[in-house]
C-alpha cells in the first residue's frame, strides 16, 4: 500500500519527476482558487477517463488507443469546462487557455494509458483519485507560497501586513519556476524519487 | 490493418463522438443560460449595481446630442425602467478622474449611485459616509444636496458630474426636469454673488434664517432667510457688510433691511477678525507704519481685512486675502496710494508641499519682489509645477485690486 501511494505521488506529480504538465501547474499556481479549480478539473477528468478507459479498453485495438483516449479525455475536459464556466467563471478566467489545454495533457493520458488500460476499474479509480488529490495538493502548496509571498493576498484578499514585503517576482513566470523547483527538490528528498525511477528502469 | 479493424476503429470513434456530443448538447441547456447571464453580468455589473431590477441595457450615448464631456456613457434600460449614466469628474486633488455610475428611473429620480473610481487625496466618503447615498430618490434639482465639509472640491465635483448626467438626459427629453426650491436656487447663486466665500460649511440657523452657511476661509456668511413666504439670500462679508438678493438675483437690501440686520447680527457673533493679524504684519514690513486705520470692505471676495496706513510720509493700503491653493493661503498685499503693489507676502507659500522640487528652483525673495509696482493681477504669479499655490497668489492679488478699486471708486 505504501508503495502504491508513493507511486501515485510520483505519478501525480509528473511535473516534479518528468516535467510533464509543468506548464499548467505553473499557470494555475499563482492563486489558490485557480490551483483548486485546476486540481478539481484534473481530478475529475482523470477519474472519469479512468473509469471509461478501464471499461472499454478491451474493445479498442492497440493502434487506435491514442486517438480514442485523447477523444475521451477531450470530451470530459470540455464537459468540465462548460460546467466550470457556468458555476465558477472567475476560476475559468484565471486559468484561461490552460483549462482547455488540459485535454491534451500528458498527465491524464499517461494515467489512462498506464493504469486504466492495464488494470481493473477499482484500481484505476483508486489510482486516479490518489494521483489527482496529490497533484491538487502540490498545486495548492505552490499557490500558497506564490500568492501569499508574491501577491500578499490569500484567496484574492489582501494580507495587510505582507503588502509592503511582497516579492512580486514570485507571482510571475520566474517565481513559478522557482517555487516549482523548490517543491520538486522537497518531493525528491521526501520520496527518493530518483531511486524509485532508477528502480523502475532496472525492472 | 484490415478493413474490419479500420471500420471498428471508426465506429468506436464515432460512438465516442456521439456520446459526448449528446452529453454536451444536453449540458448546454443547463449551462448555456447561466454562462450567458454570467457574461452579461460581468459587462453590466456596475450598471446593475445601481439599477438591480434592470433586465438589459443598451448604450445610447452616440444617439444623444449635447452630452457634456464629463458624461462617459448613457445606457437605456431596454424595458423602459430608466437610464444609467456613467460620468467622471476631476479636482486639483485628483490623481485621475473620479468615475461615477448612477441610475435614473423613468420618472427622473436617482435609484442607485456609486463611486467606481476615486483617487482624490481627500476622501469625502470618510468625512460623510452617507453623502453618496443621500442622492438616492433625488431628481435633477438635487434638492438639499450640498457639499461635504472638509472635502468641498471633491464633493462639489461629484455633484457637478451628477448634474451633468441629468442635463444630458433632460436636454434629450429622456426624463422630465426636477423643480428646484427657492432655497436651492438662492444657494446656487452664492458662487456668483460671493465668489470669495470658499468651502462653505453649514452653521446653526436661528430666527428667520432657514439655512446658514459659513465660508471655510472666513470670508463671510451666506444665509437663506425668510420673510413670510418669500425666501431671500443674505450675504455678509468679513467686514460685516450685508447684501440681500431675491430669487431672481435682484439686490433688495434696502427693501429687506430687517433681514439684513438679522443676518449681520448672526454673522457678527461668529465672524473671525483678521485685522490684528494684518496690523502685526504691516508693522513688521513697515517699521515706521502709523495711522493704521481699518477699512470697511464692500466686496465679497477673498479679502477678509483691509487697513490704510502711513509710512515715510506716504499713504499705503494693506489687505489680507484668504484664498485656497494647495492649502489655505494667507496672503498680505500692500498697495501704495496709486494702487500699485508695494509689498507682497504670505504666511506660507506651500511650494514645497505641492511639488517638492519647486522650492529648489524658485527663489522666494525674487518671486515676491516680482510683484512690486504691479497694478493688476498678472501671470508673473504663476509657477510651473506649483499651479495651485501660485493660482491662489494670483487670486489674492486680483481680489486685492478689486477691493482697492471698490474702496477708491466707492463701488464694488
Amino acid at each position: 500500500m505504501k508503495n502504491f501511494f508513493k507511486a501515485c505521488l510520483l505519478r501525480g506529480t509528473p511535473s516534479m519527476v518528468l516535467a510533464l504538465g509543468a506548464g499548467f501547474v505553473m499557470a494555475s499556481s499563482a492563486d489558490i482558487r485557480a490551483a483548486l479549480g485546476m486540481g478539481a478539473a484534473v481530478l475529475i477528468s482523470m477519474l472519469l477517463t479512468s473509469i471509461v478507459v478501464s471499461a472499454i479498453h478491451k474493445f479498442i485495438p492497440a493502434y487506435a488507443k491514442l486517438p480514442v483516449y485523447l477523444l475521451i479525455i477531450t470530451g470530459f475536459v470540455s464537459i468540465i469546462e462548460m460546467v466550470m464556466e457556468a458555476f465558477f467563471p472567475i476560476v475559468v478566467d484565471m486559468l484561461g487557455a490552460h483549462l482547455a489545454a488540459l485535454a491534451v495533457s500528458a498527465v491524464i493520458y499517461r494515467d489512462a494509458e498506464e493504469i486504466a488500460d492495464h488494470s481493473g476499474e477499482w484500481t484505476s479509480i483508486k489510482a486516479a483519485l490518489t494521483t489527482g488529490i496529490f497533484l491538487t495538493v502540490i498545486m495548492v502548496i505552490c499557490a500558497l507560497i506564490r500568492e501569499t509571498l508574491g501577491n500578499a493576498t490569500l484567496w484574492g484578499r489582501e494580507i495587510a501586513f505582507l503588502a509592503n514585503y511582497k516579492v512580486t517576482a514570485l507571482a510571475g513566470a520566474f517565481g513559478a519556476y522557482l517555487v516549482l523547483a523548490c517543491v520538486l527538490a522537497a518531493i525528491k528528498k521526501l520520496t527518493g524519487a530518483e531511486e524509485h525511477l532508477e528502480g523502475e528502469e532496472h525492472e | 490493418m484490415n478493413i474490419k479493424h479500420l471500420l471498428k476503429t471508426i465506429a468506436i470513434l464515432l460512438c465516442i463522438v456521439a456520446v459526448f456530443g449528446v452529453a454536451m448538447f444536453g449540458l448546454n441547456f443547463l449551462t448555456g443560460p447561466i454562462i450567458e447571464a454570467n457574461n452579461k453580468g460581468a459587462e453590466f455589473a456596475p450598471l446593475l449595481a445601481v439599477m438591480p431590477e434592470a433586465e438589459n441595457f443598451e448604450d445610447v450615448t452616440a444617439t444623444l446630442a449635447g452630452v457634456p464631456e464629463s458624461v462617459i456613457a448613457i445606457y437605456k434600460e431596454t424595458t423602459g425602467k430608466g437610464y444609467v449614466v456613467r460620468a467622471k469628474a476631476s479636482t486639483q486633488y485628483s490623481k485621475e478622474p473620479m468615475e461615477i455610475t448612477f441610475g435614473v428611473t423613468a420618472d427622473g429620480k436617482i435609484c442607485g449611485i456609486q463611486l467606481d473610481v476615486y483617487t482624490d487625496s481627500i476622501d469625502f466618503r470618510a468625512k460623510d459616509a452617507n453623502y453618496i447615498s443621500s442622492y438616492v430618490e433625488k431628481d435633477s434639482a438635487l434638492a438639499d444636496i450640498g457639499t461635504v465639509s472638509g472635502a468641498t472640491y471633491s464633493s462639489s465635483a461629484f455633484k457637478t458630474a451628477v448634474s451633468d448626467g441629468f442635463s444630458a438626459l433632460i436636454s434629450n427629453q429622456l426624463i422630465a426636469e426636477g423643480v428646484k426650491s427657492d432655497a436651492q436656487i438662492l444657494q446656487e447663486m452664492i458662487p456668483t454673488l460671493a465668489p470669495g466665500m470658499l468651502k462653505l460649511e453649514e452653521a446653526t440657523a436661528s430666527g428667520n434664517i432657514e439655512k446658514a452657511l459659513k465660508a471655510g476661509n472666513d470670508a463671510g456668511f451666506a444665509y437663506v432667510i425668510k420673510n413670510g413666504e418669500a425666501s431671500f439670500l443674505a450675504l455678509v462679508n468679513a467686514s460685516g457688510i450685508c447684501k440681500v438678493y431675491d430669487v431672481a438675483g435682484a439686490d433688495v437690501t434696502d427693501a429687506q433691511s430687517a433681514l439684513a440686520d438679522e443676518a449681520k447680527a448672526h454673522a457678527a457673533a461668529s465672524q473671525k477678525s483678521y485685522a490684528e493679524d494684518l496690523n502685526t504684519k504691516i508693522t513688521r514690513l513697515f517699521a515706521d507704519a502709523s495711522e493704521i486705520t481699518a477699512l470697511e470692505l464692500n466686496t465679497f471676495n477673498t479679502v477678509v481685512a483691509g487697513v490704510s496706513f502711513k509710512s515715510n510720509g506716504a499713504d499705503y493700503y494693506g489687505f489680507y486675502s484668504r484664498s485656497y491653493g494647495y492649502n489655505q493661503m494667507d496672503v498680505y498685499v500692500i498697495l501704495d496710494a496709486n494702487g500699485a503693489i508695494a509689498n507682497l507676502d504670505a504666511k506660507a507659500f506651500f511650494f514645497d508641499e505641492e511639488y517638492f522640487h519647486v522650492d529648489d528652483t524658485v527663489n522666494l525673495t525674487d518671486y515676491k519682489n516680482g510683484f512690486a509696482g504691479q497694478t493688476e493681477a498678472g501671470d508673473n504669479a504663476m509657477i510651473a509645477g506649483a499651479t495651485m499655490t501660485s493660482n491662489a497668489v494670483k487670486q489674492a492679488t486680483a481680489d486685492t485690486f478689486a477691493t482697492f478699486n471698490a474702496i477708491k471708486g466707492g463701488a464694488q
